[in-house]
């Protein structure tokens, strides 16, 4: 028996996290995943990263190419040889470009690798582009709201400190932010656990009593989904009203705070946003919010912690638009334990990489950016654009459907219409690890290997202070190839010149060598070192925080925006005369939410969280992660009782989009006429199209915000005793 | 010398990393054998609510109840650490004698496997792990610090004598070599 070794790895999913796994290696097989332990701060493994060894080799990963011999979703399939499936595929590309021209091909990929350097969805960017074009979609799952929010008020998205800096603050209020389950950066649990043993208060703003909510915070108010900006603007009506805004910080790095100030008083539309105005829409008390204002501008620097959730609802940017100029008005920014409330990117370490399209022009670094997306679809219309094509307003007629990276029908709104949508196609070719609700659909199934089995580098999350050689741990299992030898092959088909000229090693010398000019913190290790000794932490003197050139010189140093000053009002906006994305924050009543005419059917509001157990769709197939916790909805005693519910009944969750049937949670840590479900758990729809996977987007509706910003906390349901 | 385990209930968030880490390290599959365990409590009414976590191994109590109860002496105390641990092979198995070492647990930490007449299974504080002075893997798993190991005595005078949490009785027949801290203070 060979000795056993250790190679420094991390994760490259969509979790929030960018943690150390050391895979330990004996006879080219993984025995066990371990973590850092050595230097602090530690980048200790979530429990999905240490069940990483059961994703490599769980009995059900894809092992050699298949084609469909079912029907659609049916999930029946046959081996064939990888020169069958690439042929097939080369063939299909060539007969849909010419037959309908190439944007009748639609590219679906999303975040299951994401922040990687080299193995990503942008393997079939660069071939598709190469090969002609293609359709692309915009838009997230996740972020939209804030990067749209934090562009338009700040000029960029890097406005996070380091997490160690939430040691310094006084307050931390965390909105719809619960990392104990979403990670939200390694650490960040510790640190809120420290801040709290410090003294430091912690409030939690959330429509559940989370599990950061249970361990962190000294308060939990309840709120009714999609109602975060009322709240907030009511706290602006208390801080004006009291004369608590930091006047000096307004009137020298903001713009627009008097035209914000006429809207909150009332003095715009006569509806002067008081607490009690905001009681009856969030369902807190006055009182509540009142002292949480006080406490915001009294105990400073406080930190407003908050991430995508409650901006994806039916007005999310406008969620995080009121966040920033909270934020803004009481100058809890440019100094340690503040948080000016935007997107989050640190500046520290190294940068998001250039052009993905997903967040065009930020990404640098990467196999360069494709030309033909132009014209894309927002992912939340992705199945409506396949089903109505040109004569719904969409760019093409989509004939053939490239998926990768990424459960689209799972995790895009709307599963049954994206499983009618994806019938529709005449191909649809999936990369995957795994045999998916959407590689269900798959004409040829084409198995792709895990990151363990290939070598790539990536920072954290929201960029911060390390970056990770991700070395390959063993050979590729099975006859599974990575997204970027599957592309080479297909090129050489498809008669592209150039696709790659360059190794897996050559191309991650290139990257790293490109990756030092937008890097914030120079020089980078050389690529031997990094690759040898897999985790980099840089060490910093104090936390590192945004905006600091700008507070201290600001007319040296002005903020990126038109005005360069911090747009309370956007001209911008105003410009584009939309009562819809207004010039400054406001509350607009969303669609679906508690006084829609169709709560008469509908009387609950459905929230889709994170769990602890998933990143998104990925690891639900894992049974040492499965057995920890059953896939359930939330429902409040109050709401469990009036329907005969019992905690562990079988419930339907159900609108007019479909109907998921899965046991009752019946709890206390929900607010009652609120019901949660966990998304990511794979749709299985039986004979009669009731799921019985538990898929939260059979509920979700398939539209987004004014701005971009996916729906998936704002839909309407009922749940009835199944 | 006694080593144990000291568990911080104000910080546990419940993430099950401990129990995964665990099983990975020790190679134990999914399915009901357990060495460490995540358990939770809620309780109060809306919105005024209460929820810990409690996240329990083996004891390796200083008097073992298992061990007195196995009918053929397949479990055993070290003297040198005070770590409980099963011989596998002399262990009769569960469907032959009935489990006794897991009734007469007060915490039912025995585990079994789903395979027939499963041989006894239990922490046995990553002895492994120990040799290279290392602690085991759900603590160093830990990514907020609520678990710690080494010898009893270096972590009562660290982390005192706690005996209370919610969803742990300290049993005075066993004595186990835990130190809990609770989330919530007795009112």
């Amino acid at each position: 028996m060979s000795e056993e070794k250790v190679v420094i790895s991390s994760c490259p999913h969509d979790c929030g996290g960018r943690c150390v796994l050391k895979v330990h290696v004996r006879d080219g097989v993984i025995t066990r995943i371990d973590t850092d332990d050595g230097e602090e701060p530690q980048l200790r493994a979530c429990v999905r990263g240490r069940a990483y060894r059961q994703r490599v080799y769980a009995p059900d990963r894809l092992k050699y190419p298949m084609k469909r011999t079912g029907e659609r979703g049916e999930g029946k399939f046959e081996r064939i040889t990888w020169d069958e499936a690439l042929d097939t595929v080369d063939s299909e590309l060539k007969r849909v470009k010419e037959a309908y021209g190439p944007t009748a091909i639609f590219y679906l990929p999303y975040s299951g690798n994401t922040g990687t350097f080299l193995h990503s969805q942008l393997a079939v960017f660069r071939l598709l582009t190469m090969f002609g074009g293609f359709t692309p979609h915009w838009g997230s799952a996740s972020f939209w709201g804030s990067l749209f929010s934090s562009q338009v008020t700040y000029g960029t998205i890097t406005t996070g400190h380091t997490r160690d800096d939430l040691l310094n603050s006084r307050l931390i209020i965390m909105w719809g932010w619960n990392p104990a389950e979403t990670v939200l950066i390694t650490g960040t649990s510790f640190y809120l656990t420290q801040a709290k043993e410090k003294g430091i208060k912690i409030v939690s703003v959330d429509p559940r009593f989370t599990d950061s909510a249970a361990a962190f915070a000294s308060q939990w108010i309840p709120i009714r989904p999609g109602t975060d900006t009322a709240m907030l603007i009511a706290m602006a009506y208390v801080i004006i009203k009291e004369n608590l805004q930091d006047q000096k910080f307004i009137d020298r790095y903001t713009v627009g705070f008097n035209r914000f100030g006429e809207y909150v008083l009332g003095e715009e539309d006569g509806v002067p946003k008081t607490p009690v105005w905001a009681e009856k829409i969030t369902g807190v008390p006055a009182e509540t919010i009142e002292t949480l204002a006080r406490e915001y501008t009294t105990l400073k620097p406080a930190a407003l912690m908050c991430t995508g959730a409650p901006g994806r609802t039916a007005f999310g940017e406008q969620f995080h638009r009121a966040l920033s100029t909270l934020a803004a008005m009481t100058g809890n920014m440019g100094m340690h334990g503040g948080e000016p409330a935007g997107f989050g990117f640190q500046p520290v370490g190294l940068q998001a990489l250039s052009g993905t399209g997903l967040i065009s022009g930020l990404i640098t670094g990467n196999l360069p950016e494709g030309t033909a997306q132009k014209k894309g679809v927002h992912i939340t219309k992705v199945w409506d654009a396949i089903l109505r094509g040109k004569a719904g307003g969409y760019p093409d007629d989509f004939k053939l459907a490239y998926i990768t990276n990424g459960n689209a029908l799972n995790q895009f709104p709307n599963s049954n219409k994206g499983a009618e949508a994806l019938r529709k196609l005449e191909f649809i070719v999936v990369h995957e690890q795994f045999l998916t609700p959407t590689a269900r659909f798959a004409d040829i199934l084409l198995p792709v290997n895990t990151h363990l089995e290939r070598n790539d580098i990536i920072r954290p999350w929201f960029s911060g202070p390390w970056y990770i050689y991700m070395n390959k741990a063993i050979e590729s299992l099975y006859e599974s190839k990575s997204d970027l030898e599957i592309c080479i092959e297909l090129a050489k088909r498809l008669g592209i010149e150039g696709y790659s000229d360059k190794s897996e090693d050559e191309w991650l010398r290139a990257f790293w060598k490109s990756a030092e000019e937008t890097s914030s913190t120079k020089p980078l290790l050389d690529y031997e070192t990094l690759k040898k000794k897999g985790v980099h932490k840089i060490t910093l003197t104090e936390p590192v925080i945004p905006f600091r050139e700008q507070i201290e010189n600001p007319e040296k140093h002005p903020f990126p925006t038109p005005s360069g000053k911090i747009e309370i009002y956007s001209e911008r906006l105003a410009s584009m005369n939309n009562t819809k994305l207004p010039p400054i924050p406001k509350y607009l009543e969303p669609w679906e939410g508690r006084s829609d005419p169709l709560t008469k059917k509908y009387p609950l509001q459905l929230i889709t969280t994170h769990f602890k157990r998933r990143i998104h769709s990925q690891f639900d197939n894992i049974l040492l992660l499965k057995e920890l916790e059953p896939q359930e909805v939330w429902i409040s005693s109050t709401d469990a009782l009036k329907r005969g519910i019992r905690h562990g009944d079988m419930v339907r969750i159900f609108n007019d989009r479909g109907e998921v049937v899965i046991p009752a949670r019946v709890t206390e840590r929900i607010m009652p006429g609120v019901v949660s479900i966990y998304q990511g758990a794979w749709f299985n729809p039986d004979k009669n199209g009731v799921d019985r996977g538990g898929c939260a987007n059979v509920l979700t509706k398939d539209d987004h915000s004014p701005a971009g910003a996916f729906c998936s906390n704002n839909a309407l349901a009922q749940v009835e005793k199944a | 010398m006694q080593m144990g385990f000291y568990f911080d209930q104000s910080r546990c968030t419940g993430c099950y990393t401990c129990c995964v880490a665990c099983k990975d390290w020790n190679d134990i599959p999914a399915g009901p054998a357990h060495w460490r365990r995540v358990t939770s409590r809620e309780w109060g009414t809306y919105p005024e609510v209460y929820l810990t976590y409690l996240s329990l191994s083996c004891s390796h109590c200083e008097n073992p109840a298992c061990a007195a109860a196995c009918p053929v002496s397949a479990i055993a105390k070290r003297k040198e650490n005070g770590i409980v641990v099963v011989d596998r092979e002399a262990c009769l198995g569960g469907d032959i004698c009935g489990m006794p070492c897991k009734q007469a647990c007060p915490y039912s930490v025995p585990q079994f496997g789903s395979e027939e007449n499963p041989k006894m299974q239990v922490c046995h504080f990553c002895l492994d792990r120990l040799k290279e002075n290392k602690k085991p893997a759900c603590v160093d798993s830990c990514p907020v610090r609520a678990l710690e190991a080494g010898p009893l005595d270096e972590l009562k005078e660290k982390y005192g004598d706690g005996k209370e949490a919610e969803g742990f009785i300290y049993s005075l027949k066993t004595r186990p070599s835990v130190i809990v801290k609770p989330r919530y203070e007795k009112a």
